[in-house]
Formats: structure tokens, sequence, C-alpha cells
């Protein structure tokens, strides 16, 4: 793969866990939380979307994700207040963000969202007064215009977003040049005039305008294209009408002929007369640079007019009128760049009792670049190290862990082989190897979890995509609902992780369809009118059981007994218990819906999902209770890809029958077998009759079968069956092999493992074996309840 | 190494002067041969597992360093009976159509490059009611039989044997 086509699927990826964060932080948001954290993530991450689509030319998506992170910034400015923000419209608008990811993705033509788009300008466009004015006026000397021009840079950063349908990084590229020209050589009082996107209003800051003034350094790293931001973008983090002037240092641009335009060579110095913390600035710049890609230096009040680049020596004048407040902002400057060179000067930082010359001395010896940066920077390389302490994850590709899953599983089949050999050396031999051999049982244990853990996933990679389905049903179907996880972060294996999906999609559909009601009906019955699907997984029993819960109308059983009994399934004077009625749901053609909607009711629901989920080795449960509601469980072992089996001989061959589907083994000379016309052999367990096979006739085994052990068996039905064989070998944990792979569909086995001497072992599916013997002549009795 | 050169002739810009490089091989006193691009290793004989139900020509299934394949017993597929295999007859493990699988043979003999030109059709006397045979090509001794792998490994799975065993009934 070329490399570009490499970083595309690796954006592609990225997106996909952005587009989560999004959802999720929106979802957050719109169930009341008001945590400003919320909102930034989320507009990080439409961001990040924004930038990689942008480098990947993927036009609309841009076009649309500019918009989108141009409302979102109203959120964070606090021009529109988090409480009134539109969050059902952003969901929306996160969902056609997907899917104008996977059209990029598939190379298919995007979907314009007009409505959506115009949904998104509108807001923020009237804010409202109450909402807007605390917000968006920072100080007390600023008049009501304005506020109105604050609320503009965002709407008129909208604009530049259209022109940029020509290759986008190109674009930015472009403009910036022309920023910078517009820059270089001009006064700095007149250099705001040169940004298109700031209201002119602000341009220059009026000289009593309040505040302090600061001198910010920013020496971004030379990637700071490539990870995706542009200067525009930082320094637009900065309230525009704060911005006294912006000087760029092109000095370290390299000759022509050796520049690399994929690198940022730009230094900026921009002052600032601003009554925003050095903290504020801190947590702006938070998400655009690193800490050691800037320096904040505060400069005295008359040396704001100054040339910027002189401003060096600026904080060793002392000044008269240093306030409190100063101080108190450079206590904390001292406490972000860690203790003070000298530790006398510690305890004069304190506000309240500081000397007016003590704080400024202060900033003296920590602020005066170079020769003293490396002290400064010290702490700041701490703060990126914390940073990515955080973020301590590798992307492997999963190809790369199964391998490492089969190599593991060939370990232990190489160690159980070991384990054989050693138990046939003498016995001096024997008992130094035995040891070793022992240890090394212990750690291939060991390390088959430890790969089994990397492999494990949260089930949320399958929850997140849960809301948008039932954002989506719930409008189709006119219903309110509202969707409960819970325990996302329960880990399974990702063989199982990708299984869930269908069965889930199904429940959900089914409950939302069948089982809750339309709000006027709720409000009828008492109930809410916004109905709740709560989905839970949580471990038990080593395994991951995932229940699907409503509050609707639980299931019609008068309707489902009829149309069992209609359609046969239920003989007409029949009595079931009211569980059994429930358990109808599950049997193959019954939909109660009235009207077939293209929701459900096709009646090829549950019945599939049954059977997908036994076919996992997994059991699928329904409890209901008229008027209340409605709760389908789901089991689901915790991997396919190991499997605790009973190794059984018959013949000159092994088979491993999965532990799950033994229910108990008993002799077969002590059990009463009967036979029936055409050779079938039923006997007596628990009093019932129970048919039995035995395994060699059914698989074909090599060899002269002499079967001695009974081993009773469990169907995917319930039913109970017994098996004949020769011999329990052994329960041991086998790695599960596939045979499709390979060869193809083996009747009578799900799939294959390799034993200790390497020799492969079929692993049998009860089911799959009882259909085979069905099919080779030998009918099967369904399981009689004796009388008495 | 040989494999990839083998390929790079095959592929070659020149047809008249191409040649196929081939392993052949024996069952009985018959020779076969299949490209050599598609024989991944060759191995002696191990026991395999048997499958149920499955068509005779299939010996089962073994353990290919953790890989699990099937091992088909070319004697049987061109109507000569099951192998009696010992210690001395070969596996030859080949890819084919994504799926890797084993050819259990009598002895490999020899690889050896015979121009494009040279292989002809498989005549019709030929009682090839599976389609085997892809051509034949003449060397000094022998006439050596191109198998067409997908037709030798076709039927094997449980659901072709099941199937005739169905129409047989």
């Amino acid at each position: 793969m070329d490399p570009l086509a490499e970083l595309k699927q690796t954006f592609f990826q990225e997106c996909e866990e952005l587009l989560g964060a999004l959802e999720q932080k929106l979802q957050a948001l719109d169930e009341g939380s008001t945590d400003p954290e919320d909102v930034n993530a989320a507009f990080r991450a439409i961001h990040s979307i924004k930038g990689g689509a942008g480098a990947f030319g993927c036009t609309e998506l841009v076009a649309f994700a500019h918009v989108f992170e141009a409302s979102l910034d109203h959120l964070r400015s606090g021009r529109v207040a988090i409480e009134d923000a539109p969050f059902s419209l952003f969901l929306r608008c996160s969902d056609a963000v997907a899917d104008l990811v996977s059209a990029a993705r598939n190379d298919e033509p995007a979907l314009a969202r007009p409505d959506l788009l115009e949904a998104l300008e509108r807001v923020g466009q009237a804010p409202k007064p109450a909402a807007a004015a605390p917000a968006a006026a920072p100080g007390p000397a600023k008049t009501e215009p304005a506020k109105t021009e604050a609320a503009k840079p965002a709407a008129a950063r909208s604009a530049p977003a259209a022109a940029d349908d020509a290759p986008p990084g190109i674009a930015a590229l472009g403009n910036l040049l022309a920023m910078v020209e517009a820059k270089t050589g001009v006064t700095p009082a007149r250099v705001d005039d040169g940004w298109d996107d700031e209201p002119a209003a602000v341009a220059s800051a009026p000289a009593d305008k309040p505040g302090r003034d600061l001198c910010l350094r920013i020496s971004p790293e030379s990637d700071l294209f490539r990870r995706v931001i542009e200067p525009r973008v930082v320094l637009g983090s900065l309230p525009a009408e704060d911005i006294v002037s912006v000087v760029c240092d092109l000095s370290q641009v390299p000759p022509l002929e050796t520049l690399d335009v994929t690198d940022c060579h730009m230094r900026f110095v921009v002052t600032l007369r601003t009554e925003l913390s050095v903290e504020d600035i801190y947590s702006r710049f938070d998400f655009t640079l690193a800490a050691e890609e800037f320096e904040i230096e505060t400069l005295s009040p008359a040396a704001a007019n100054d040339d910027a680049v002189s401003t060096e020596e600026a904080p060793a004048r002392p000044e008269a009128e240093v306030s409190a407040n100063v101080a108190a902002d450079l206590s904390a400057i001292l406490a972000r760049l860690g203790p003070a060179p000298t530790s006398a000067s510690e305890p004069d930082i304190l506000p309240a009792a500081a000397p007016v010359a003590a704080p400024v001395q202060a900033v003296a010896e920590v602020a005066p670049a170079p020769s003293r940066a490396p002290a400064a920077r010290a702490p700041a390389n701490d703060a990126a190290a914390a940073r990515q302490r955080q973020a301590v994850s590798v992307r492997v590709d999963l190809d790369r862990i199964d391998k490492l899953m089969n190599l593991v599983g060939e370990i232990v089949i190489t160690q159980s082989m070991l384990v054989e050999c050693v138990r046939s050396l003498p016995y001096d031999v024997h008992a130094k190897t035995a040891e070793g051999i022992l240890t090394l049982s212990r750690q291939t244990r060991e390390l088959q979890d430890h790969v089994m853990a990397v492999r494990a996933q949260p089930v949320k990679a399958v929850f997140q995509r849960m809301p948008r389905l039932v954002r989506e049903l719930a409008q189709t179907l006119g219903k309110e609902v509202k969707l409960v996880l819970e325990g996302e972060n329960t880990e399974v294996d990702k063989t199982i992780i990708e299984e869930l999906a269908d069965p889930l999609t199904h429940m959900i559909r089914n409950s939302m369809d069948h089982g809750l009601e339309t709000p006027e009906d709720r409000i009828a019955a008492g109930k809410n009118p916004e109905g709740t699907i709560k989905l839970v997984a949580e471990h038990r029993a080593g395994r991951i059981v995932i229940s699907v819960t409503d509050d609707g109308r639980g299931i019609g059983r008068d309707k489902l007994l009829a149309k069992a009994k209609s359609r046969g399934l239920v003989g007409q004077d029949e009595k079931l218990a009211p569980e059994e009625i429930d358990q109808l749901i599950f049997a193959a053609g019954l939909s109660t819906a009235e009207v077939i909607s293209d929701v459900s009711g096709r009646g090829v629901g549950m019945d599939v999902v049954r059977r997908n989920v036994e076919s996992l080795g997994g059991r699928i449960s329904v409890d209901s209770e008229p008027g209340r509601g409605c709760k389908f469980t789901l089991a689901l072992p915790l991997t396919l890809a190991v499997l605790e089996g009973m190794v059984i001989r018959c013949g000159d061959d092994r088979y491993v029958i999965p532990i799950a589907s033994v229910i108990e083994t008993q002799h077969l000379a002590s059990t009463p077998i009967e036979h029936l016309t055409f050779g079938q052999e039923v006997l007596r367990w628990r009093g019932e009759v129970t048919p039995l096979h035995r395994l060699g006739a059914v698989m074909g085994s090599t060899g002269t079968p002499n079967e001695n052990i009974i081993i009773i068996a469990e169907t995917e039905r319930g039913d109970n069956v017994g098996i004949a064989v020769d011999e329990i070998v052994g329960q041991q944990q086998v790695v599960v092999k596939s045979l499709e792979g390979n060869y193809g569909t083996v009747n009578g086995a799900s799939a294959a493992t390799i034993l200790g001497d390497g020799l492969v072992a079929l692993i049998l599916d009860v089911d799959s074996m009882l259909r085979l013997a069905a099919s080779s002549g030998r009918p099967s009795v369904p399981a009689l309840k004796m009388a008495g | 190494m040989t494999l990839q050169l083998g390929e790079k002739h095959f592929s070659s810009a020149q047809p008249e002067s191409a040649v196929r490089r081939i392993v052949t091989f024996k069952v009985g006193d018959r020779t076969f041969g299949i490209d050599v691009g598609m024989v991944r290793e060759i191995k002696g004989w191990q026991a395999t597992t048997p499958l149920p139900h499955a068509a005779p020509h299939v010996r089962g299934v073994l353990n290919l360093r953790g890989v699990i394949l099937a091992v088909y017993d070319l004697r049987t597929s061109i109507g000569l009976g099951l192998t009696d295999a010992t210690a001395t007859h070969v596996i030859v493990v080949v890819d084919i159509e994504d799926k890797v699988a084993g050819l259990l043979v009598d002895s490999v003999s020899d690889i050896v490059d015979v121009p494009v030109s040279a292989v002809r059709p498989a005549p019709d006397l030929e009682r090839d009611e599976h389609g085997l045979i892809e051509g034949l090509v003449l060397l000094d001794t022998d006439i050596v039989a191109l198998l067409d792998l997908a037709a030798v490994i076709r039927d094997g799975g449980t659901e072709g044997a099941m199937a005739k065993a169905a129409r047989a009934a």
C-alpha cells in the first residue's frame, strides 16, 4: 500500500474513534451534562476529523465539519449557553458526519445535507441576549456594539470554508502565505487589518483598554502542519479584540530549494492586552500547541506599544501599579513553571502580602528568554510527559494479534506435547524435567491469558452504534425513546464483539417496534411519554451477559399464542404457562406486529437472533411483565478462540465435546437401554426417554468402537441426548481452529483443534451431529415425558 | 526463491519462449505435474484425522504448523483406490483458490521447465469425467499429465459427498 493510502486508512480508523467520542459527548450533553469539557471534547473530535479530511481532500466532509465545528465553537466560547444548545440537531449532524466519512472511505458520492447545514448556521446567529451577554462581554468597559461584533468571528470564519473547495490543505497554505506577507513589514498597529476573519472594529486595541499586556512567543514544532493545525487556528483561539500586534518571524525559513512546505518554520510574537489570566491562555492553546511550543511573558503597560521583539527587557522595569490581580497570575505562572529559582522569593508571591516589586522580580528571573529557557522548559517537558502518560496506547493491526494468538496456540500445543513426552521418560530424568515443564505450563497459560487480554475489546465498540439506531428508529416510529447504556467497558474477545452487533440490533429494534408504545399510549397508561431502553453488559460466571430492557407494554401473550396456534406451532387445546408463551417469541415465523413495518415485523427477527446466538455457544432468554416491559438477556462465551472441552475417544479417533454441552457422564453398562424400531436406541435418564447415539457410527470413526461411557449432552433446544463413546481421555482447554478456512463445513463438527500429539481432533457440535445422525437414516426420537 | 523465478518466467513478455516450471510426481507408474508456483512445500506422510462422511478421496485433516488443512488422495481421485500410506509417501502442500490443501502422492520426481507451446490439451480418450487433467506434456521418458487442482479438490467438502449420497439413496 502506498504511504498516502496507508495514512488515509489510519485517518478513517481514527475517524471511527473520533465519531464515537463525538457522539458520546453530545449524548452526555443532550442528557443534561453542562460540563464544558464535554463540549471541548466534542469540538476537538470534529476539528480533528475536519483537519484530516482536509488533508485527504474530502471536500464535502470538510465543508460540513467546518460548519458543525463553528456552531460547536459557539458553545465553547459561551456565545450559546450549553443549556440552550440544540443537541438533538448536533447528534443528527454527527450521524451525517459518520455518513460522510463512510462515503469518503468508500469513494462514494456524499449526500449533501443542506437542511442540517442551514440549521447549524442558525445556531448562534441569534443568540439569546441573556445567554450571550455575560459570556461575550469579558470586560466592564465593553460597549454594546462590541458584543455583537464578538459573535461574528465564527460566522465569518465559515465563509472561507466555502472557498476551501479546492484542495483544502493547499488553500490553507495559500491563505497563510498571504497572511504572512501581509504581516511582515507592516507596523504592529496596522497588522490586524490583514486578518480576513476578524472584525475591523477591534483591529487595534484601544490604548485605554483595560487589562494587562502579555507577550506570547509561539514557536511551533516543525510538524505543526502535519498535526493539521494552522497558525490561523492557533492565533484564532485568542480573543481577536485583545490582540495588539502579531509579528511573524520568518528567519527560520530555509531557502526555497531546501524548503519542505509541510514543515512549519514560522515563529510568532503576539502582544496582547487582555483580561484573560495566563491560565486561560494556556487552556486556549491546550488543544493546538504543546506546552513547550509557547511562552507567555507579562509586559508592563508601558511596554505594550514598543516593538514586540524588544520586549524582552520590559519585565525588568519595575512598575508601581502592579495589581494584586497580576500577582495572583504570576503565582499561577510560577506554579506552572515549578519551584522558583530562589526559594527566598517564594513567600513574596502571595498576593495579599506581596510587596509590589517582588512579583515582577520573579518574572524577570523566569521570563527573559534564551538564557533562562532551559530552566523554564524542564517543567514544561514534565507536562508533556504527563500528557503522554495519559495516552500510552499503540495501534496494532488485528492481523498481528491474530498471528500472536495463533502462535500462542501453537506453544500451548507444543507444551502439552512435551508433557506427554516427559511422561515416558525414566523416573530420575522425569522428575527433573517435570519441574521445568510445570513452570512452562504456568507461563504459557499466563501468556495465553495476556494475549487474550490484548484481543479483548470493550463492548463499547458495539454499544456506541446503538444510540444512532435508536434515534433513527424513534424518528421513523414516532416514539420517544431514551437509551441508557451501562457496562460499556466490559471486555470481551474480539471474536465475540464482531458477533454482537446483529443480535443487539435485532433486539433493540424489537423492543422499539413491539415493546415501546407511542407517546399517546404511554400517557394513557400513566407512564412517562418517553420510553426507556436499557442496554447493560456485565461479566457473569465466565460469560458476558447483555440485557436489553424496555419499559413498554411487554409481550402480548394472547396475541402471540393465538398466532402460534394459527400457525400450528402450538396445538389448539394446549395450555401453556405464561413463561412458555413468552418463549414463543423465538419461534420461527412469528411476528405480532399488526402492521409490517420496514423496521421489523417480517417474523425473521428473534428466531434468527436465537439461532445465531446459539451457534456461538450462547443463550438468549426473555422475561416479560405485561404492561411493565420486557427484558431480553443474552449470554455469550467470552471468546470463540479457546474452549473448555472434554476429549473423548471412539475407535481410533479422538473428539472434543464442549464442556458447555455436557450435562453428565455415566457408564453404559449400568444404564438400561431399549431398542426402538430402525435400530434407534433410547435410554432412561431422569425419568425421560432420551435418544442414544453411538458416536462411532454417527461420525464414521475408524477402528472398532467399544462403547463404555455415555455422555448426556444438551442440544440448543434444551433437549437431552445420550452419546455413547469408548473413553473419556481428559478435559482441557483447546484452541479452536476453523475447518472452513482450508476445507469447508464438516457435518457433526463446529471446528477442530490440535491435541498434544500434534494430531487434529474435531470439536463436536451436538446439534449438527444429531442432524447428521438423522440424515444417515436413523430416525431420532424426540424426548417424551414418561408418565409418572 | 525458485518459486518466484518460476512465476517470473511464466509471466515473461515473450510467450513463444515462455516456459512453465513444473513439479512432477508419481502415483503408481503415472506421472503428474503442477506449476511450481502452486507448491508451498513437500512433506512426508503424517497421519490424518478422518472427516465424517467425506468423499473417499478426502483422507482427512492434518496440522501443518497450526494450520489445519485437508489431504486429498490423488490415487483415489484417478480411480485407482486408496493409497496405503507409509512413511515413504509424500504430501504435496499446494495453494489453491485461497486455500491450502495437501495432495497425497507416491513420490515427487523432478522439477522440469517446459515451453508453454509444448503443453497439449488433454485428449478426449482419457476417461476424465471430472476434468482433472488440464493438459499433457511429452517428456523423453514420460507423459506428464498436468492437473487442474481445483478439480482435484472439488467435491471434497462434506456437502458434495452428502449430495452424492443423497442422489445414490
